[in-house]
């Protein structure tokens, strides 16, 4: 059986948990925080897919299924990077009011250790915290978080096939 | 960020055990405190004070799981430091200069043992 890990990342933010919430289930629209992915789903709801594609859609990087959402506190899904033939994944992200803020957890679970996806899952979280936090309370993301969703563009003709999102439709099972 | 969790921060860092406790917990994500002990001479209530610091800046995260606590390490306020002060150019060149650091100590440290 393979050695799995569980990755935490935590950030404090200073709105309301409606807003951070709303941002952070946002359909439709390009998600900075989501190193500028746009969710697709049918609807969110436990069993719903999850898809993170390009803004035009032609690739998608993250793909899952709604395993729980409990607005505006719960958020949990499994996960699996496209690019990547790792195991599938559980992403939690817990939103709770402390002391006048939001305490915004995001908890990754299940993942494989020394596998591509547990790097990705390290750095990844820390991005996904500190841009969403920069987000909320300023309307845009962090100076360095900018930077390098400017190089993501730069670099998407990199973009592997199997990202392809006819690859990934709505309806095939992740497994 | 603000200035008073910045604070806390610092104020974690600033002990010699609570970064020991914060490299175990890193390289042991999901320990719990009696994993802590076994590396540490000191009572348990003074490794219970410490991880209270820790968490109080966040570098800690305490999950209860069951009947146990579960550590984790959690990298973000020390990256929203590291991002004041440091942008994208400047990191490229300052990891240059300590990657000159660590192998001229490498090499310094091999002559002096051989």
């Amino acid at each position: 059986m393979t050695a799995t890990t569980k990755l935490v990342h935590r950030v404090r933010i200073n709105a309301p948990i409606q807003q951070v919430w709303d941002a952070l289930t946002k359909e439709g629209e390009v998600l900075p925080f989501f190193f500028n992915s746009v969710l697709h789903t049918t609807t969110l709801a436990p069993g719903a897919p999850m898809r993170m594609r390009t803004p035009d859609g032609k690739f998608t990087g993250v793909v899952g299924e709604v395993l729980e959402i409990t607005p505006p506190f719960r958020y949990v899904t499994t996960f699996k990077f496209t690019n990547f033939d790792d195991p599938v994944c559980k992403v939690t992200h817990e939103l709770k009011e402390v002391d006048g803020v939001v305490e915004y957890t995001l908890t990754s679970e299940d993942v494989a250790v020394g596998t591509k996806t547990e790097k990705q899952m390290q750095q990844g979280g820390a991005f996904i915290t500190k841009t969403l936090k920069g987000l909320v309370e300023n309307g845009k993301p962090p100076f360095s978080s900018r930077l390098i969703l400017c190089m993501i563009s730069l670099f998407s003709w990199t973009t592997p096939k199997i990202c392809r999102s006819e690859n990934w439709p709505l309806d095939k099972p992740i497994r | 960020m603000k200035p008073d969790s910045m604070d806390a921060v610092f104020q974690a860092l600033a002990h010699r055990h609570r970064r020991k406790i914060l490299d175990l917990i890193k390289s042991m994500p999901g320990c719990s405190v009696n994993d802590l002990l076994k590396y540490f001479n000191i009572s348990r209530i003074a490794v219970m004070k410490h991880l209270r610091v820790l968490e109080e800046a966040d570098i800690i995260i305490s999950q209860k799981i069951g009947r146990t606590r579960e550590l984790h390490f959690n990298v973000v306020p020390i990256q929203l430091i590291y991002d004041r002060w440091t942008t994208e150019y400047s990191q490229f060149w300052a990891s240059h200069v300590t990657d000159i650091k660590f192998k001229a100590e490498a090499k310094a440290k091999h002559d002096r043992d051989h």
